[in-house]
């Protein structure tokens, strides 16, 4: 058992971090390698400026917004909650003074943020359940799916046990301590981290991200990086 | 399909992967907004006719040559070998859709659905699989360009004939020569189609805004981006290019024609001369004072159907809706936002096709029939050819009474002596 902790929590999440980085690199190397398009690919009567036009596409969805409010609603809830999500982990590593302009306990939110990924998750789940969403989709949109819900709940029970039922037994000063040892490339496992009860629900947690992250460049979630390039190509 | 094939094929497929279609390949999340765009889905709901499903014929073929998953993990994404069976969806996706972009304003990231159904339309090409008489006929365009002197005479003898009925109707507007062809140093070349109806309401037009123009030999149609083939679309785009270099024009005019206008204005690259359509022309002469219309002309209810290929894809917007304001005393807008305008149906090539694509065109425009219906008009104008044919035959085919007229020809009735 311990054997398996280490390589989750030390190996793993050193590889899948460099799969994550130099795959997205390479692909998107790949991509700008290609020549442009020569002609203009615009869509008309969009009258506001183009790279303008483009974040506001990119970000806001105001096409989802108009033509499917309740999808939007959970892309948003999803979306924003993400950020608070990569926020509070960067707060697992060490404290951050401009993150605490409003005061609070790490992770932003109060475990709100990851039931509210747990929803947005299965909405999105299950949506694809239904014609004629389920005959667009392939297993891919499933399983991510499913990987991201497996990394949301584990994550989140965590952060629920800390916030709602005072669980003391794995603290942030611990998680800190592992995080930073993997940073500056020492890395350690303390003894709360991997002995106590609840250190099996963070493995899993660490394990399903660390999947999450090494399919990340291979699959549809690229377009995180992607959607600014390509709303732009419709704004002109 | 033996492997040579299916290599040569597969190297038109990479010809095709510039960077905007790899960004189109790779973003799609298959979210399904766009499910609602295709006036072919809204029409007849069957899952084969969303647009994102087409794209995902076009992808899994993508994914199993071009990505790794391909080879590591073919079921993830569905991928697909590169079959004669995988051709036949192929053409299924590519002519049901009329790669009219309306799909492209839904999507949460603007995939050009039209573009990636540019890539089957080749494959087809390639493999000789595509709908022969579209080739047929860009071949005839080409060949028209290569030897233009066998087609001469007739043509001229053509041009002289339409000229007497340029004059019958439209006398005082009449000039020195009422179809001058091959006039150097004329300000306007203007590209019509093979027609009366595309000549000579546009010459009395011409004729009474004192435009210095010249006709040019060649039809603007271009089967070649019909059939999806970038070479014959180049060759029929260069005869236009070489004929307005050789007169030294300002500017090529296109007639009602949506898929010429856009290839001309968007593919012909940086030249001399500026590219407009037709409407655009007409607008600049109203706004110049060069000719006056007579709105009393048309009482009647009456709305605009905007081309697919001329306003949400080129930008001609207003300028319809200005030569209207000029010309009818009751304009109804057929959509709340122009680039929200259903596609009439017939782009593609499919009107093109006639006969064979009757069935299927009048099935998939049922909503394109019931928004015209809905607007109360009388007459329903347009600026394009291939929608003008399309839409009379919706007309005749759901019973909408309509009478559906060009753009052009009602300026020139029109006309204010
Ligand atoms: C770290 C960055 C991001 C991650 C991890 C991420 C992840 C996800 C996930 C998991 C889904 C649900 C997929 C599904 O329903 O099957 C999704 C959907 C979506 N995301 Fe993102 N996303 C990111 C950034 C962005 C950005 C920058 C945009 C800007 C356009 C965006 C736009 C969308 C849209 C339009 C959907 C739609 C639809 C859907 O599949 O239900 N995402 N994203
Ligand atoms: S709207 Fe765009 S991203 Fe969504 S399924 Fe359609 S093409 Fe794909
Ligand atoms: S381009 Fe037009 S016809 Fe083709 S899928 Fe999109 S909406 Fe449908």
């Amino acid at each position: 058992m311990e054997t398996i902790y280490y390589l989750v929590l030390v190996p793993m999440v050193y590889g899948a971090f460099v799969v994550f980085g130099l795959g997205s690199v390479l692909r998107l190397a790949a991509l700008w390698r290609r020549p442009p398009q020569p002609s203009t690919l615009r869509i008309h009567a969009r009258r506001a400026p183009g790279w303008l036009g483009a974040l506001a596409d990119s970000f806001l969805l105001p096409t989802v917004r108009r033509h499917n409010p309740l999808l939007w609603v959970f892309l948003m809830i999803f979306h924003v909650c993400l950020l608070l999500l990569i926020l509070g982990h960067l707060e697992l590593f060490k404290r951050f003074e401009v993150l605490q302009v409003i005061e609070h306990q790490v992770f932003l939110g109060r475990g709100l943020v990851g039931l509210a990924l747990t929803l947005a998750l299965l909405f999105f789940l299950f949506r694809r359940f239904v014609s004629p969403n389920r005959d667009l989709s392939v297993p891919e949109d499933y399983y991510l799916l499913i990987l991201l819900l497996l990394t949301v709940l584990f994550g989140s029970q965590m952060d629920w046990a800390r916030s709602w039922y005072g669980y003391g037994e794995l603290t942030v000063e611990d998680y800190r301590a592992y995080l930073m040892s993997l940073v500056l490339l020492k890395p350690q496992l303390p003894s709360a981290v991997t002995g106590s009860g609840h250190s099996f629900m963070l493995v899993l947690h660490v394990f399903f991200a660390n999947l999450f992250l090494i399919f990340f460049p291979f699959s549809k979630i690229m377009h995180a990086f992607l959607a600014l390039p390509v709303n732009k190509l419709r704004r002109g | 399909m033996d492997e040579k094939t299916r290599q040569d094929l597969l190297k038109l497929f990479e010809g095709k992967l510039n960077q905007a279609m790899r960004l189109y390949l790779e973003t799609c999340s298959r979210c399904g907004v766009c499910t609602e765009a295709c006036h072919v889905y809204a029409s007849m709901p069957q899952a084969k006719y969303i647009a994102a499903y087409r794209a995902e014929i076009v992808r899994r073929i993508y994914k199993k040559y071009f990505k790794s998953q391909g080879r590591f993990w073919p079921s993830l994404g569905q991928s697909k070998d590169l079959t004669e069976m995988a051709l036949e969806e192929l053409y299924e996706a590519a002519y049901s859709c009329t790669g009219c972009r309306r799909c492209m304003v839904y999507c949460p990231f603007g995939i050009d659905t039209q573009m990636i159904m540019s890539i089957a339309k080749l494959l087809l090409v390639g493999a000789h699989a595509e709908p022969e008489i579209l080739t047929m006929l860009a071949d005839t365009s080409i060949a028209k360009g290569e030897s233009l002197e066998i087609f001469r005479e007739g043509f001229l003898a053509g041009i002289k004939r339409l000229e007497a009925e340029v004059v019958a109707k439209w006398q005082s507007q009449a000039g020195d020569t009422v179809i001058p062809v091959d006039k150097q140093g004329a300000d306007l070349l203007y590209v019509a189609l093979a027609g009366a109806h595309s000549i000579i309401p546009a010459a009395a037009v011409f004729n009474a805004a004192r435009e210095n123009w010249t006709l040019s030999f060649f039809e603007a149609v271009n089967f070649g981006a019909f059939v999806g083939d970038p070479t014959r679309t180049k060759l029929i785009l260069e005869r236009i290019v070489g004929e307005a270099k050789r007169l030294g024009v300002k500017e090529v005019c296109i007639c009602e024609c949506g898929t010429a206008f856009r290839v001309m204005k968007q593919l012909s690259g940086p030249q001399p001369f500026q590219v407009s359509s037709i409407t655009q022309v007409h607008a600049r002469y109203i706004r110049e004072g060069r000719i006056k219309l007579d709105p009393s002309k048309n009482p009647e209810p009456l709305t605009y159907h905007d081309p697919c290929q001329i306003a949400r894809n080129a930008g001609v917007i207003d300028e319809p809706r200005y030569i209207l304001q000029h010309l009818a005393s009751d304009y109804r807008e057929l959509a709340p936002e122009p680039i929200y305008n259903w596609c009439c149906g017939g782009g593609g090539g499919l009107v093109a096709l006639g006969e064979e694509t009757l069935d299927f065109r009048m099935k998939s425009s049922r909503v394109k029939a019931e928004q015209v219906r809905k607007t109360g008009a009388k007459t329903l104008c347009t600026a394009c050819e291939n929608c003008h044919t399309q839409l009379s035959d919706l007309n005749q085919h759901y019973q909408l009474g309509l009478e559906v007229k060009f753009l052009s020809s009602m300026v020139a009735e029109a006309l204010v002596p």
